[in-house]
């Protein structure tokens, strides 16, 4: 009951006309810049983010929830018409392409748009139900475990998005050094600022994500210099009922998977889209027209991305650790409007809370109009040609930069990043997993010396406590079956090699 | 020295030396009572290992060639950093030319009236955030 009476206030707060303004144009900002060419969650959030600095903070926490799945449902819709994969939709592509290589454009859109739908609508269950709890649980967390529960972040990050753990610590680790920029909190010291007074206060998180994100992704397109054509087909909308009934099942399916998949460390939707599609290929009825664009094919992906999108949101509300790059930006969001996400922001800040959960429903009907009937104006932005939108997204990364300060100095931090991001991108490293690890970064260090500080400089208090202690031991056995998977793999090409001769 | 894997372990070392000479001129202080150099010092040395392991890697898979254009990326710092100091010393709406005639370079064509027309536009979208959203932006 208690749940149903917080959804009560949370709707009180999401249906306020200025709320639901702001809901809307989050979400159409969001898929309008979900869907540009290269511009995944991430991107789209930092240049949209200093859009919400003037907003009061329910209205811009609500603006930015509705900018990051707008920018997801985008980024499926462009896989689906134009096969352009961007990093959160891959799985769109295999079935979602296939369709409209059919001519079924229309109904892998429709079966995208409700599969969404789903999907968000089991995850906001979950979200209202699980989180509180969790919350609970958080209250009995000590610094030395959640030194480890980052790390364990850090390992999962580290694989999932890049699939190799030597390349993700490294940008983890990385990302940690770049967050120890400016004052320490303890002493009062200046680190690493080079003597530069705009280094103080640190780098700013929008500098570094503009550049590692904006930037080189915009370099990256320029050096492939591809041309794409533009979406001309027919869109038929409506399916008939024996296309609707098979949406349904294979939509559940995948909603359950994501909403379980999003609350994990290191989860989120990417992982949660190969999951619900590799489950839909073995128990679904029409498993076998999977691959060949079928409606399972589509549908169950999009219900767990989408349901994952929205639990990712668990961890970082009830706990305080963001457990993706997107959800430390989301993070960073709030920390800037003053609220610091944790075991005491469902208690502190109630009305912000359910509002946000509340307006995640909202989005919901609003993505759902937005792409369905609407998709058709949607797919013209695919006609603006490339050479015309690379110095507007420029501009954008430039006013973003600025406006956070109001500083030109952090255009040139940004400009450094760009480079450095370019770097990243042609030694194969993933910048995702920095901005875990700067975000993180000044909170791991925090807790490290607490744990240390409460025992007295000894180790071993982080293998004694049992929350951190399991955690370690997981981080441990993974590392261990890395190092063996590596040293199989080695043996194997190296038989290889030597049977020809 | 073309080799991407060798690159990249040598890179992370050199970003490990830069973070971890520097937090060495940092009071350490004991474990129980870490100074400000301790922390990044010992991520330093735990990338450093990363950066080494990456090296001795580097030997056994297959070479991977390393591609680096310079010319875009160049392009692309180049205009940002004009349009911060033309934005700095004249004002915003000259650096937002100069960008979106710099940076088109970059583009696979070039033309002139095609800036004009998107460095108007985006002027009128600075405008907008100025007058609209409150942006304290030093268009004029």
């Amino acid at each position: 009951m208690e749940v149903l009476h917080n959804l009560a206030l949370g709707f009180e707060v999401a249906l306020t006309w200025q709320n639901l303004m702001f809901c809307a144009i989050g979400c159409t900002v969001g898929t309008l810049v979900g869907l540009l060419p290269g511009l995944g969650p991430l991107a789209t959030i930092s240049i949209l983010l200093p859009l919400t600095y003037s907003i009061p903070t329910g209205g811009a926490l609500i603006m930015l929830a509705g900018i990051y799945y707008g920018a997801q449902y985008g980024d499926s819709v462009s896989a689906i018409t134009m096969k352009i994969p961007h990093a959160s939709s891959i799985v769109a592509c295999i079935d979602g392409y296939q369709m409209t290589l059919k001519g079924k454009t229309g109904l892998a859109l429709f079966t995208a748009g409700v599969s969404s739908f789903i999907g968000g609508s089991v995850a906001i269950v979950v979200l209202s139900g699980l989180a509180p709890t969790l919350g609970e649980v958080a209250l009995l967390f000590g610094p030395a475990d959640y030194c480890a529960l980052m790390l364990v972040g850090f390992v999962c990050v580290s694989f999932v998005t890049t699939g190799s753990l030597l390349n993700g610590m490294a940008m983890c680790l990385i990302g940690v050094l770049l967050g120890q920029i400016g004052t320490d909190v303890n002493s009062g010291m200046q680190r690493f600022t080079m003597n530069l007074a705009f280094l103080a206060d640190g780098v700013g998180l929008v500098s570094i994500a503009l550049g590692c994100f904006g930037i080189a992704e915009i370099t990256k397109n320029l050096d492939n210099r591809d041309e794409r054509t533009p979406f001309n087909g027919k869109i038929n909308l409506i399916p008939t009922w024996a296309e609707f009934k098979r949406i349904i099942p294979s939509a559940l399916r995948g909603s359950v998977i994501g909403s379980f998949l999003g609350i994990l460390p290191g989860g989120g939707p990417v992982i949660a889209q190969f999951a619900a599609y590799a489950v839909d290929k073995k128990v679904s009825k029409y498993k076998h027209e999977i691959g060949s664009g079928a409606i399972e094919g589509v549908a169950g992906q999009a219900a767990a991305d989408e349901a994952a999108a929205r639990t990712s949101f668990i961890p970082l509300m009830s706990i305080g650790i963001p457990e993706n790059a997107v959800m430390a930006l989301m993070m960073a969001a709030f920390i800037i409007k003053g609220i610091q996400p944790g075991p005491n922001m469902i208690a502190g800040h109630p009305d912000l809370f359910w509002g946000l959960v509340a307006s995640m429903w909202v989005g919901n009907c609003f993505l759902l109009i937005l792409n369905v009937p609407l998709v058709r104006y949607w797919l013209s932005v695919f006609k603006i040609p490339y050479s015309v939108l690379f110095p507007s997204i420029l501009f954008f990364c430039c006013i973003g930069t600025y406006s956070v300060n109001n500083s030109l100095d952090d255009i040139f931090i940004t400009a450094t990043f760009g480079f450095i991001g370019y770097m990243f991108l042609r030694l194969g490293l993933d910048a995702a997993p920095l901005m875990l690890g700067f975000i993180l970064g000044p909170m791991l260090e925090e807790n490290f010396r607490r744990a240390l500080l409460l025992s007295r400089g000894d180790f071993t208090a982080f293998v004694t406590r049992p929350i951190s202690g399991t955690l370690l031991a997981f981080i441990g056995i993974f590392i261990v079956w890395q190092v063996a998977a590596f040293f199989l793999q080695a043996r194997k090409t190296t038989a290889r090699r030597q049977q020809p001769a | 020295m073309n080799d991407r894997n060798l690159v990249r372990g040598l890179f992370l070392i050199a970003i490990s030396l830069a973070f971890g000479l520097v937090s060495l001129r940092y009071p350490m202080g004991q474990f129980s009572r870490a100074g400000p150099g301790l922390f990044p010092l010992l991520v330093s040395c735990l990338l450093f290992l990363i950066g080494l392991i990456t090296v001795v890697r580097s030997r056994f898979v297959e070479r991977v060639d390393l591609n680096f254009n310079m010319k875009n990326i160049a392009l692309i710092l180049a205009s940002l950093c004009g349009f911060a100091l033309i934005s700095e010393h004249l004002n915003m709406i000259a650096g937002i030319v100069f960008m979106v005639f710099c940076v088109s370079f970059a583009g696979t064509s070039y033309s002139v009236m095609r800036n004009l027309k998107i460095s108007a536009c985006l002027i009128a979208i600075a405008l907008a955030f100025q007058k609209l959203l409150g942006f304290n932006l030093p268009l004029y």
